[in-house]
Order: structure tokens, then sequence, then C-alpha cells
């Protein structure tokens, strides 16, 4: 503290622009400059509004940022009085996972190449998250568009969105301007978008959750009526003499939609007036009438969890479902046979055609089926050898399409079709298995506690998309969260009651938000991207406004099927 | 006869830290030591004037402090401005401190009655949040009783937030005995120049001392940032053995000057009008540098702590 009066010699050597120089004492700042200067990093959680151009951080963590780098100017680097503790330095906010009919879980998030992950666990990471409960619906799907052309869509759907994820994992390297290290997709959609592209992402990354846990909803309802039903069968040892039309063997394949004519219902079956007890239970237990709302009870209290890290534990459900399914197909086929006519556009009595234009209803459930494309670049983050990226990303690919393929090869040929039409194939290939099944049991079983624990997850991940953009706080308070599930609850009960087609509502969601994450935001920021390197060729551009129009193709070509 | 702030409490309460941080120096060496500080440490700080601060480690080996304290006891206690004992929260030995505390109140009210005596529950950081208040509270109690017929003022802090800058500057806001006339001075000075806000800094320290605002500010952290960054800076400039003297900060939106004032105090203009060239605010402030040096040439040597 010395020389205070006596020098008065200028310390502050000016950095100015001289054309501008206002004089020797003054130092400009540019605020652009500011901004790439900005010597910290601040956790996402911290950072209260993301819509104005310079992102603002929260008073709390900008203070205690200031006071961590004026401590450890005091001390010595062996010296630990005055290094901050874990308890004042505000954890990294909690990195969830999520493909929105598959898995949800939390990751731990690594900084580019400090992955731990050999490329076997981000493969199997890869597979896991895709795979869920689209792939109830994938034999359906076959049955719409035909077997030959079945096969075919699938095949060349995971080509085209294997290449829209490639296009999205890519689209993050080529911003070389700024530090892209900790971004997510729409991160990205708002670097090139703005806020529109930022608002369009969420909101369609709303429509996919939403989907989802109405899908959820309803195969919940279905999977607890049929559990129940089973259960009380089981008890009171009544055998199932249903009037709907089955094959009458040892393994026994149903078609519930054959009576009504098309479109499928979830009323209940009509049992013997004279057994009281059993009626009773009829109107208590009702596929559509009343289990939705037992859900609510259930549900209702779980979603309203500040952090649902607890049900991320039960990640390893999902897997084993999908293992079981397998296993239950393929068990199936094996006691079922193959039955396959090749007819090749003309409907039989008992077979689809090979070709039929209502393919795109399988292209709408593809497109939710392969959907990765808001998380693959987190996941690909954390693997240990990042040159190996892509082709780990193909190898994933490439299994689930086999495993889609094989699930829904197996059920749809394995499908009895002499005394059944192959058009009984329900929505949710379960369906076609009676309550009384012992080994179909298993499945609704493990499916059911699988969906109970990943439901919390996606409304948690739906909570905090949706309140942390309008409200800037993930709990803004427990009225704001209540109405929020509320809603959402609302909207699989009231779907659960009338319009119970999951096939139907994956494939308008899928297409949805299909449309903005798998085919326009990748093919247009590439496009863009390209066009600002001066590096835009005609095949080029042709090919992606190609990308373009089918996914919008595929969107409109839903509501007329 | 120099005055003293004595700086005392147990050994391994925090003193030395609370010491670095809010004096900017680099901690001299290890804070946990294998025993406690034998000798007191002086610093030659010029704190709020002509203070000397003494850093007093109590309570370590029983029987060696007793004797010490009993021998030299008149010359630690003899002419002390200020008193600031610090209690771990986290203590396991509450009577032993107390104990402690008691002693070196006698020792005040016998050589330096006149004396302020302010009392820090530090290391607030590793109670649980929602205990703080009531714990705070009792500790508070206890000490107000056991402090009679002195008079205690007591502060929950903690280095990782922003209490222990507030106490401090609290404990500053106390020890100047014109700070009322002060702050009248500093929101006319503000008012006249159309600043939005104005601070005054202690120098030593850059401690808040006063501030006037004219509208409401959105960061309520902002007066322990400014500190910081300065002192960081002051860090700096001591590497080049320079020494800070003052800054300008200016874009579009608002102009900053940093400068000294008063032989003991910096202060900080702050104009949301950029189109008022800097020239214009630096001539203001000359100005009223010679009006406020006035006001503490004033108020007569006994009474000022601002003038020795």
């Amino acid at each position: 503290m010395a020389n205070m009066d006596s020098d008065s010699r200028h310390l502050l050597t000016p950095e100015v622009d001289h054309e501008i120089s206002p004089g020797p004492m003054n130092i400009q700042f540019d605020s652009s400059d500011l901004r790439s200067k900005r010597p910290f990093y601040i956790e996402p959680t911290n950072i209260v509004s993301v819509n104005h151009v310079i992102q603002r951080v929260s008073d709390h963590a900008s203070a205690m940022n200031k006071r961590i780098h004026y401590y450890n100017r005091l001390s010595t680097p062996a010296d630990k009085a005055l290094i901050a503790p874990d308890h004042v330095v505000p954890a990294p906010g909690e990195c969830y996972v999520y493909s929105p009919l598959g898995s949800a879980y939390k990751l731990q998030s690594y900084t580019e190449g400090n992955g731990k992950n050999t490329s076997l666990v981000t493969i199997f990471m890869i597979w896991n998250t895709m795979m869920g409960t689209s792939i109830l619906s994938i034999p359906w799907g076959m049955k719409q568009a035909g077997f030959t052309t079945g096969m075919c869509v699938i095949i060349l759907m995971g080509l085209l969105t294997l290449y829209c994820c490639y296009r999205v994992v890519k689209s993050r390297t080529m911003i070389s301007s700024l530090d892209t290290a900790t971004w997510e997709y729409p991160d990205v959609c708002r670097h090139y978008f703005g806020s529109f592209g930022q608002w369009s992402s969420l909101l369609f990354s709303l429509v996919s959750l939403i989907g989802a846990m109405i899908v959820y909803w309803v195969l919940m309802s279905n999977f607890l009526f049929n559990t129940g039903k089973f259960i009380f069968n089981f008890i009171h040892h009544i055998n199932d003499t249903d009037t709907v039309l089955s094959t009458n063997n040892s393994n026994p394949v149903i078609c519930p939609s054959a009576g009504s004519g098309g479109h499928p219902d979830n009323s209940s079956m009509i049992f013997n007036a004279n057994e009281t007890g059993i009626q009773q239970f009829e109107t208590w237990w009702d596929k559509s009438k009343t289990v939705p709302f037992y859900l609510v009870g259930l549900l209702l209290p779980l979603l309203n969890f500040k952090s649902p890290s607890f049900f991320s534990k039960f990640n390893i459900l999902g897997t084993v479902s999908v293992l079981y399914l397998i296993f239950l197909v393929t068990f199936k086929a094996v006691h079922l046979g193959f039955h396959l006519e090749f007819h090749w556009f003309i409907p039989t009595e008992f077979f689809v055609p090979e070709i039929r234009f209502q393919f795109p209803q399988l292209t709408g459930v593809l497109t939710l089926a392969f959907f990765i494309h808001n998380c693959i670049i987190t996941l690909l983050k954390n693997n240990k050898n990042q040159e190996n990226n892509v082709r780990d990303l193909c190898i994933a690919y490439i299994l689930v399409t086999l495993t889609y393929l094989y699930i829904g090869v197996l059920v749809f040929a394995s499908f009895p079709s002499p005394p059944l039409s192959k058009d009984c194939i329900e929505q949710n290939f379960l369906d076609n298995f009676p309550s009384s099944d012992t080994l179909s049991f298993i499945a609704r079983i493990f499916l059911l506690f699988q969906m109970m624990t990943v439901y919390p997850l996606l409304g948690y991940l739906a909570r905090v998309q949706l309140l942390g953009h309008i409200f800037g706080d993930i709990y803004p308070s427990i009225f704001h969260v209540l109405i929020l599930n509320l809603i959402i609850v609302g909207a699989g009960v009231i779907m659960a009651c009338f319009y119970p087609n999951i096939g139907g509502i994956i494939r308008y969601s899928g297409a949805a938000c299909g449309l903005a994450f798998v085919f326009i935001y990748p093919s247009l920021i590439y496009i863009i991207s390209l066009h600002q390197e001066d590096r835009l060729t005609w095949p080029k551009l042709i090919f992606h406004v190609f990308i373009i129009i089918l996914g919008l193709a595929n969107l409109i070509v839903q509501f007329f099927m | 006869m120099k005055k003293k702030v004595l700086l005392m409490g147990k050994s391994g309460s925090g003193k030395t830290s609370m010491r670095s941080i809010i004096f900017a120096n680099y901690i001299a060496r290890d804070t946990r030591r294998l025993g406690a500080t034998i000798d007191v440490e002086h610093s030659h700080v010029r704190f709020l004037g002509n203070l000397v601060l003494n850093l007093w480690d109590c309570g370590g080996q029983d029987t060696f402090m007793e004797n010490y304290f009993t021998s030299q006891r008149d010359n630690i206690f003899r002419n002390v401005e200020v008193l600031i004992y610090v209690f771990d929260v986290e203590s396991r030995e509450l009577e032993k401190d107390m104990h402690y505390y008691q002693s070196c109140l006698e020792a005040i009210l016998q050589n330096s009655p006149d004396a302020k005596i302010f009392c820090l529950v530090h290391k607030m950081d590793l109670v649980q949040e929602d205990q703080r208040d009531l714990i705070f509270k009792e500790r508070e109690e206890d000490l107000r009783r056991l402090s009679r017929p002195l008079e205690c003022a007591c502060f929950r802090t903690s280095i990782w937030d922003e209490t222990l800058y507030k106490a401090w500057s609290s404990i500053v806001y106390q020890l100047i005995p014109n700070v009322q006339q002060l702050e009248m001075n500093l929101r006319n000075f503000a008012q006249i120049i159309e600043a939005d806000e104005v601070l005054l800094f202690e120098r030593a320290t850059f401690l808040v001392i006063s501030h006037y605002q004219c509208r409401e500010q959105r960061d309520v952290h902002r007066f322990e940032k400014i500190s910081n960054i300065i002192k960081q800076f002051k860090l700096s400039c001591s590497k080049l053995a320079a020494s800070f003297q003052s800054m300008e900060v200016r874009n579009s939106n608002f102009a900053a000057f940093i400068d000294i004032f008063t032989s003991n105090t910096y202060v900080m203009v702050v104009m949301s009008d950029p189109s008022i060239p800097s020239a214009a605010t630096l001539i203001n402030i000359r100005n009223a540098r010679k009006h406020f040096e006035k006001l503490e040439r004033v108020d007569g040597p006994k009474h000022s702590l601002l003038m020795r």
C-alpha cells in the first residue's frame, strides 16, 4: 500500500483503438469482447435467461465464482484452507438421456473425449435407449404395409434415420467459431435458427414426450387390466370361455377385433350372465372405463417428485423386458409354425397383400422407433474412443433394425392364418394372446413394472423442459407442477378411454416430432453450414431437400390413412 | 500509541483465512499448523486510519496460554479499539470457548473499557441451511448474556457466502463516528453529478462504508463482487511492484469510475448516462474529494478514526 500520494504514473496501459481514443486514462470495453473473454463456465442450471443475446448468470452463482477466483489468488496450490468444499460448490445438473418410447436414465456428463465407456457399452446404451414399447407395434405396422414392403420399409427407414442421426452428430463439429463442448442438439438448433429454433425444438420434443406418455398410459391400463383378469381367473379357477375368435390348441391366439369389424375396441368380454360375482368384477375392472382411473391414484403422486433419480435405477427392467419379448416371440413362433402365403396385390380372406398402400403407417411408427436424435450427442460423448463414434452408431442402428425385423417377421409369419386372418394382428401384439396365457402374462407384468418406472422419468423430463423454459425454474411451485401433471395424466386417461390405438398415437406423434428432429433440422442445418462454407453442391442440396420433403410427406400422409 | 484491532479466537477457528480474505494478504504459511500460535501476529495494515490489526490464537495449549495470558495480558489488551472474537460454530468445547471469551472480556474491561466488541459465529456453511437461524440465535443469546456489562454485536459468517463481507462491512460502519453525515454528503454528491450509484470503500479492505443508489439495483451481491475483483486486481498489480490507483470501466450502457477519495477511502461512481464525458465526472470527483477531506478534519482527533 505504498506510494499512494506520490506516484501519479498511470498503471493501466491503455488498450485503445487509436482512432476513437478518448484519452489515456480510459479503457474501452467492447461488449462483444466481453462475451468471448468470458473466463468461466457456469452450469446450465445457473443460467436464468436464455433468450437474451448475452446469457445471464444468476447473481448467486456469479458472486460465488468471483469469490472462488479471488480466494485462489490468495493461497498457494498446496494450501487447502481456501479451496471450496463440496457443499458450497453447486452440483452439476442432472443429465438425463431418453428416447421417447425407450428408456430414460441419468448420465454422468463428461467433457469431450473423457468418457469412460468402451465401444461395446456405448453401442449397448444406444440400443437400450431406443428399444422400447414401439416394438409392440412393429408387427401391426408390417401388417399394414404388407410383408415384403414392411421388411423393405424397416430397412430403408433404418438407413434414413441413421443418416440423419449421423448429420446430427456432425452438426456440432461444423460450428468452429464457438465452444460447443456442452451443447446438445437443441443448442445447435438455437445457434442456427435463433430462438425460433430453440422454441420449436422444445415444442417437438414435448410432442414426442407427451405422445410417449399417452402411449404408456394406454399400455399400462391394458396390461394392468389383463394382469388383473389373469389373477382373478386364476384365483377363481375360471376358464376363459371367450366368445372371441381364437385358435383351439395349447397356444391360443385370439382375434379381439373380429366381432366389431375394424375399429378395435376395449370393450369387455361377454360373460355368462348367471355369474353375478364375475359380472361385479367386470363392472369394476374394465379396460377402458375403470382401470385407467385406478392408475391415476398410483402414478400421479409419483409424478410430483422433485427428482426421479430413484426411478432411473430400474433402467435394467427395460432391457429385461425386451429380451423376454424376444424369447416369447421365438417360443411362440416355434410352437405355432410359419404361415406365409404371398399374394402380391390382392387381399385374400386370411392374408394381406405383399404391397399395400398403407405403408406410411409403418413409417410413422418407425420414425419414433428409431428416434434418438435428441440425445445422441450426449450418448456418444461418453465414448472412450471418439473416432469410433460413427462406426458405433452404425452398429447400434444395425442391431436395432435387426431386432425390429426379427420381432416383426416372426410375429407376422407365425400368426396362425388358416383360422385367423393376418388382419387380426393387433396394434399391441400382446393383445393377440388371451389374458390366460402364462407367458404373455409374465411379459405384461414385466412391461407394466418397466413402464411404471419410466413414466415418472418422462414426466420429469417434460416438466424440466416445459417449466424450465416458461418459468425459468423447474419446480416453481407445487401447483404449477400439479396442474401440468394433471393435464398429462388427463390426456392419457382420455386416450385410454376413447382411442386406445397405440399404433395410431405412435405414428402421429412420431411423424410430428420426427419431422423436426429427424428430417428437417439435420438436413437444413447441413445445407446452411455448407452454404456458409461455400461447399454446397447441387447433388447435396437436392438430396437433402428430398429428405425434408420425405419428412413432410410422412407427416401429411398420416392424416390420410 | 497506535490503536489496535484484536482478532481473537480459538486455534483453527478461521482467523487467518478471514484476515487474508478481508485484507487481501497472501496466506504466509500453512494454516493447518500443528500447534497453536505462540506469538501474536502483527499486521501493519492501515485499517481505517491508524489501526493496526493483531491476530491472536486463543485456547490452544491450555496451561501455556493461561500463563502467557496473565503475564502479557496488559500488554495485549491495552489501547484496543476493537475486539473481534471468532467462534467456530462446529466447536465441541463450547464451555471452554466461553471461558476464554470471558477472560478476554475481563481483560478488556480492565484495560480498554471503551473498546467495541464484535462476535463472529464462523463457518456457518457447515451447518444445514434450515438450522442456521436457530443455531445462530442460540449462540447470540448466550454471548449477549455472557458479555454483560459490555455490549457485543454478533454476526454469523462464512467465507463461502456474502455473510463475511457483510459482517465486516457492518463492523467498519459502526467504527466510523460521523457516518450519517458522510452518507448525507454522499447522497448530495451523487445527486449533483447525476450518478446512478456512489459507493465509499475503506481503502485497505474495500469494505463498503456507505453507499447511495438512486434506484433499485438487481444484484445484491455486487459490493462483495466489486471488492473481490479489485482486491484480486491489486494482488496482480503488486506482482509487478505497482500499486492500484484508479480505474475507469465504460461500455455503451454505463461508465464506472473507481478512484482514491480521501486518505482512507476509495470512491466508486457509476453513471448510466455514457454521454457525459469522463473528464466531467473526474473533475466532479476531484472537487468532492476536497470537501470530504474537510469533513474528516472537522471532527476532533479524539472522535474521528479516519484521521489520526
